[in-house]
């Protein structure tokens, strides 16, 4: 009533009636999000028939790589309770680098990808450093490196990134299995490998902790300055596979390839429901987002209209997303399942 | 007493409820206050005190309930209302903003103007002066920023701010938890009930101090008011059958075994000196339980840390067991067999969005893996086998660890240090904000603790709680160690001596 | 001696004041600028000619009137993404929908500070009523604001009236720019907001909301206010970029974005809240600005510039950091 956060004034609930729901409100986020774009992939063929159609289900599934890849190394950093400003530039200097270090030979791959991917995690290293050793904020150490990175890929490449597409990236999106692309299956192993972390390793839970709070984490004897530089650097590496991806579907690289793609990478994950501040979300949640996003903006641009009014939808589908999806309504949507222990 | 009428009621409180969705926090409190009465609010942690208080300061409506205000209805819509009212709250967890000044935390919402309708800087200050002179608070500067005050200084500015707005009700809530000198506001109890007619409602866990300053009380179980009772009649024990529900019987403070003088020293600290500390040394032997007692400030903070790993000395020599522990960091700590139990549960323990299992296998996480994943059902039983040591139900296991009581939180979190496989604890006042029954538990588990061979230190506000639960106890003042007494010599009195700089002859008889 | 065997309690030094000049993150960051600057004079010596002055102030006060609003609100501990949209916005607007002659000028600032308040209105309900985290429902609000402008105009070019760029970069009778007086103009306000309950409302918002609301503040009132102010200096934001580039753009809010934060950084506002100012966020953005003419002017390929801008800014917070924990003294 008076808009103030009530929980934090000590109150103990009396224990006797609160039991920790099966499916908790994260979990609800997340099956909330992948209704609401099927929904809309189904509603879309009021638009034209031939949406709707599984050949469009591909179609955004394959985009979606991009943004869920890199959403993962985001989100695990927004559960830090930190930011990673800097995932566009980190993406396309894995692109830059592909298409140079990789471009044109299919056996470059074998120890190029892996190249990328490090130079990729030490940048996000150096992010972990600036963030644990110097204590600069996430939001301007990752801004800064960000800008700098940028900067840098300019002034190497000289505007223009030179090498050759990589056949063998390619051919991920354009070979299927059982009329799957590739490319869709490995990102079913990455959400499915990445959601693992989280959730079942001893580092992802140290990951949970430090993000709820820092400082009983390293009293409990967390080697909290580590699991943050890793973090950042898993953001970075992520960030650079997307970039690898990128090359892999457009055949080049440029300059402003990544730049698309930092706002979407933290509207997937605060959509899924993970909190700002930290602690608690779910990868699942930060697909579903961007599952949702890409449907959106793939459904939208086929639309025949301004490029303005499909702007102007995009944020306003995303901010419905957000006003449905607060945390207090699955709460609420639990509490009522639950009614009947008064 | 002028003007009050003893027999007028001037809160009617009655059939209150008021649920979280599923979670009811308060199902049925009826309760009276008269006019110039100083009524104490007692109960556990959990029993709903913080959920009333918060109705009746206009924070939260309740569900059902009546409340009248001097005959009048009173349903305040807000904290400002029930302030215009006539209910002002000094809360327990402070609502002082650090980054302002004295003045401007005393006089928010509406400072002061001046020309143009701007914030007049010096009328503010003046204002706060006389305020704070009139509430003998006048040692706090009204510049100094709140961030600079100490914890006592704080928490008498939230009192004297409540204080300031003249209500009819005053509601105090654990206003003596940070307090240096009580006294301060046991005068000012007395002062203002007989001027005028404020009705005082006052929670707080210390019985004696209770029994001082209130006529009745009225106790709060699962969100019901049990009764209300006239404290000179009524015994400890019946109170405490009140509180908890069961007889007191089985929760004795009961006696600490005696220990064995050559045992082996278990932690050995020699010239240990800090930023608040100069020239610590001690042992602790295995199978003691050895006690800290200090003034808030004198540097206990530090010493416990440094022994917990988590602040480096800048010299001295600290001997776990004999070998010299060199890193300071807490993961250094751990595998010398320290489990520290920190100060603040909520920000240094706890990890409030993770299930309480998850909180306590923590030490023993990387053991737990099987192929790299976390091995979840090891991970329950090594869990269930510590919360059963420190009576936690299971049930408790599952639910957010934010779900649960303080006393419950503290719990697991002596779990953890145990399951560690800790063999000496260090433990900061680790009864802080914890019902009677859970206190208990924990003098239990440190007195098996110490009787298998484990040795513990511990830091406790609560002087009773050290005399009867250590062996020994170190005094702290200024940073130095005043003395040490144990056996019959180690009495109340004689501590707060030490504590307080008169050493001397202390040292002399110890 | 009490009786209830608790213990009373030692006095504590108090804080020493003098060192708080150097934790100033406002004043650090001046002497940053005062640096720099003569870094520029001697590189350039017309700088402090009419033309060089004027030209100071009006290449630095867009990213500083924006980076005065997103000050505002970091420090209730809120991000305000949606500066790009309203900058591109009222670029637009202005630079398609108004006419010649001195009515242009007026409706301009009309046009900008409605287009801002309207923007920052909807940001203030969503964040503090609606209860969104601010980071994303700005920035939602942020993508509405770029598509509108697109439909305003959905290519560069339009054409900002003369009125419009004479009146806001040129310069008043004494050769004093316009754009300083709009400066100063901000300033004042800030320091007679610092001293309304508004103004107090907003540090204490930042620094702690629970305890905010328990003192009695309108937390809710107060972030709604903040960010239609924030709003409104975004508006401004985009009638000074439209006086200085005298063309419409619909993409030319996405530069502020990242920059503005760079700003607020630099200038000393912490983002955890309740600390800083708007003064220290102005004087940041003109100190980026100041940098990238250095750097022109010494030679330093553009190419490099954004290493540098970074560079500065983790120094800038690396040092406010330290000076900070110098002033504190001695912590428990």
């Amino acid at each position: 009533m008076s808009g103030l956060d009530t929980a934090r004034i000590a109150t103990s609930p009396d224990e006797r009636r609160t039991r920790r729901p099966r499916i908790g409100s994260d979990a609800w986020t997340v099956i909330g999000l992948f209704a609401v774009t099927i929904v809309m992939i189904l509603a879309s063929r009021l638009i034209s028939p031939s949406f709707g159609s599984w050949d469009q289900a591909r179609a955004i599934l394959v985009l979606t790589s991009f943004v869920m890849v890199i959403a993962f190394g985001q989100q695990s950093v927004i559960l830090l309770g930190g930011l990673d400003l800097s995932v566009g530039s980190m993406m396309t200097l894995g692109g830059i680098l592909t298409f140079s270090w990789i471009g044109g030979s299919g056996s470059a791959l074998i120890w190029g990808i892996p190249a990328v991917l490090l130079v990729t995690g030490l940048v996000g290293a150096v992010n972990g450093l600036g963030v644990t050793f110097f204590r600069v904020p996430p939001f301007i150490m990752t801004l800064a490196m960000g800008i700098i990175i940028y900067s840098v890929a300019l002034g190497i490449t000289g505007g223009t990134p030179s090498g050759q597409a990589v056949p063998a990236l390619g051919w991920l999106f354009s070979h299927r299995l059982f009329g799957i692309p590739w490319v869709i299956l490995l990102m079913a192993l990455f959400a499915v490998l990445g959601t693992i972390f989280q959730q079942a390793t001893p580092f992802g839970r140290r990951l949970y902790a430090i993000g709820t709070s820092p400082e009983a984490a390293a009293i409990a004897g967390m080697p909290v300055r580590r699991i943050v530089i890793l973090t950042y650097a898993i953001s970075g590496a992520a960030a650079g596979l997307a970039g690898i991806l990128m090359v892999g579907y457009s055949g080049g690289a440029t300059l402003t390839m990544g730049d698309s793609y930092l706002l979407p990478s933290i509207a997937a994950v605060v959509i899924g429901g993970t909190s700002i501040v930290g602690g608690r979300g779910l990868y699942a949640g930060a697909i579903a987002g961007a599952f949702l996003l890409t449907t959106l903006s793939t459904v939208i641009s086929s639309i025949g209209i301004a490029q303005g009014w499909r702007t102007i939808i995009y944020g306003l589908v995303i901010l419905v997303a957000l006003v449905l999806l607060r945390e207090e309504l699955s709460l609420w949507f639990l509490r009522l399942r639950s009614r009947g222990g008064r | 007493m002028s003007g009050a009428d003893p027999q007028a009621i001037r809160l009617h409180v009655e059939g209150l409820a008021k649920a979280y969705g599923a979670t009811v926090a308060l199902r049925q409190v009826t309760l009276d206050l008269r006019q110039g009465e100083v009524h104490a609010l007692l109960g556990e942690n959990g029993a709903g005190k913080s959920t009333l208080v918060k109705i009746l300061s206009g924070i939260v409506t309740p569900d059902q309930g009546n409340l009248l205000l001097d005959g009048g209805a009173y349903r305040p819509g807000s904290l400002m209302e029930a302030r215009r009212a006539g209910i002002s709250t000094a809360f327990q967890e402070l609502s002082l903003l650090p980054n302002l000044t004295v003045a401007t935390n005393l006089l928010l919402p509406t400072l002061i103007k001046g020309a143009g309708g701007l914030a007049a800087t010096r009328r503010n200050q003046e204002r706060a002066a006389e305020i704070l002179a009139e509430f003998d608070a006048a040692d706090i500067s009204p510049r100094t920023l709140v961030s600079d005050l100490s914890l006592a200084q704080k928490q008498r500015l939230e009192i004297v701010r409540a204080l300031s707005h003249r209500p009819r009700v005053l509601i105090l809530d654990e206003p003596t938890a940070a307090l240096a000198e009580p006294e301060w506001l046991f005068r000012l109890i007395a002062r203002i009930t007989a001027a005028g007619d404020v009705s005082i409602l006052y929670i707080s866990h210390r019985l004696a101090e209770v029994r001082r300053l209130c006529q009745r009380g009225t106790v709060l179980r699962n969100g019901e008011s049990i009764g209300t009772v006239s404290l000179a009649g009524t015994l400890d024990a019946d109170i405490f059958r009140m509180m908890v529900g069961t007889s007191p019987e089985g929760h004795q403070p009961g006696q600490t075994a005696g220990t064995q003088s050559d045992a082996a020293p278990a932690i050995a600290v020699r010239g240990l000196t800090g930023r608040t500390i100069t020239d610590v040394g001690f042992t602790l032997r295995q199978g003691e339980i050895l006690g800290v007692a200090a003034l808030e400030g004198q540097g206990q903070r530090e010493l416990l840390r440094i022994l917990a790993g988590a602040v480096a000395p800048l010299s001295g020599t600290i001997e776990i067991e004999g070998h010299a522990l060199r890193a300071a960091t807490p993961a250094a700590a751990l595998s010398a067999g320290i489990g520290f139990v920190p100060e603040e549960r909520k920000t240094e323990g706890i990890f409030l969005t993770l299930g309480t299992a998850a909180n306590i296998s923590f030490p023993i996480l990387n053991r737990l893996r099987r192929f790299g994943l976390i091995n979840r059902s090891r991970e329950r039983t090594a869990v269930q086998g510590e919360a059963a040591r420190v009576e936690l139900a299971p049930r408790y296991l599952d639910m957010r660890i934010g779900a649960l009581s303080g006393g419950n939180q503290q719990k697991a979190l002596i779990a953890r240090v145990l399951l560690s496989g800790a063999r000496n604890l260090v433990l900061f006042d680790p009864t802080r904000g914890v019902d009677v029954g859970t206190k208990q538990v924990i003098y239990g588990v440190i007195r098996d603790f110490v009787a298998a061979g484990g040795s513990v230190l511990i830091y406790s506000t609560e002087l009773a709680e050290l005399v009867q639960l250590v062996h020994r106890c170190l005094v702290l003042y200024q940073g130095r160690v005043m003395g040490e007494l144990s056996g019959a010599a180690m009495t109340e009195e004689r501590l707060v001596s030490l504590a307080t700089g008169h050493g001397e002859q202390e040292r002399a008889a110890a | 001696m009490s009786a209830t065997g608790t213990l009373p309690v030692a006095r504590r030094p108090g804080g020493a004041s003098t060192r708080r000049l150097l934790a100033n993150g406002t004043f650090n960051v001046f002497v940053v600028y005062v640096l720099l600057f003569v870094i520029l004079m001697i590189k350039q010596p017309d700088t402090l000619s009419a033309f060089g002055v004027t030209d100071l102030f009006n290449n630095a006060l867009p990213l500083a009137l924006a980076a005065a609003g997103g000050g505002l609100v970091v420090l209730t501990r809120g991000f305000d993404l949606s500066v790009a949209g309203v900058i591109a916005l009222t670029n637009v607007l202005i630079a398609t929908a108004l006419p010649d002659g001195p009515w242009g000028a007026v409706l301009a600032v009309a046009i900008a500070g409605g287009a801002g308040l309207v923007v920052g209105a909807v940001n203030g309900y969503l964040v503090a009523y609606v209860r969104l985290q601010s980071i994303a429902s700005t920035l939602a609000t942020m993508i509405v604001c770029s598509g509108v402008a697109l439909l305003v105009l959905d290519a560069p070019g339009g054409q900002v009236p003369d009125a419009v760029v004479y009146g806001f970069s040129g310069v008043l009778p004494g050769n004093v720019p316009v754009s300083a007086v709009v400066a100063l103009v901000v300033v004042l306000l800030w320091l007679a907001l610092r001293r309304t309950d508004w103004g107090v409302a907003i540090y204490a918002i930042g620094a702690d909301e629970t305890a905010a609301a328990l003192a009695g503040i309108p937390v809710r009132r107060a972030k709604f206010f903040t960010y239609c102010l924030a709003g409104i200096l975004y508006g401004f934001a985009g009638l000074m970029l439209s006086a200085v580039t005298a063309t419409g753009n619909p993409n030319g809010g996405t530069t502020y974005l990242l920059l503005m934060f760079a700003a607020i950084a630099i200038g000393g506002t912490a983002f955890s809240g309740g600390r800083g100012g708007v003064i220290g966020s102005m004087i940041g953005a003109a100190t980026l600005t100041l940098l990238q003419k250095v750097l022109f002017s010494a030679g330093v390929s553009s190419f490099y510039t954004g290493i540098f801008q970074g560079l500065v800014m983790i120094l800038a917070v690396v040092i406010g950091a330290i000076t900070a924990r110098l002033a504190e003294g001695r912590a428990r």
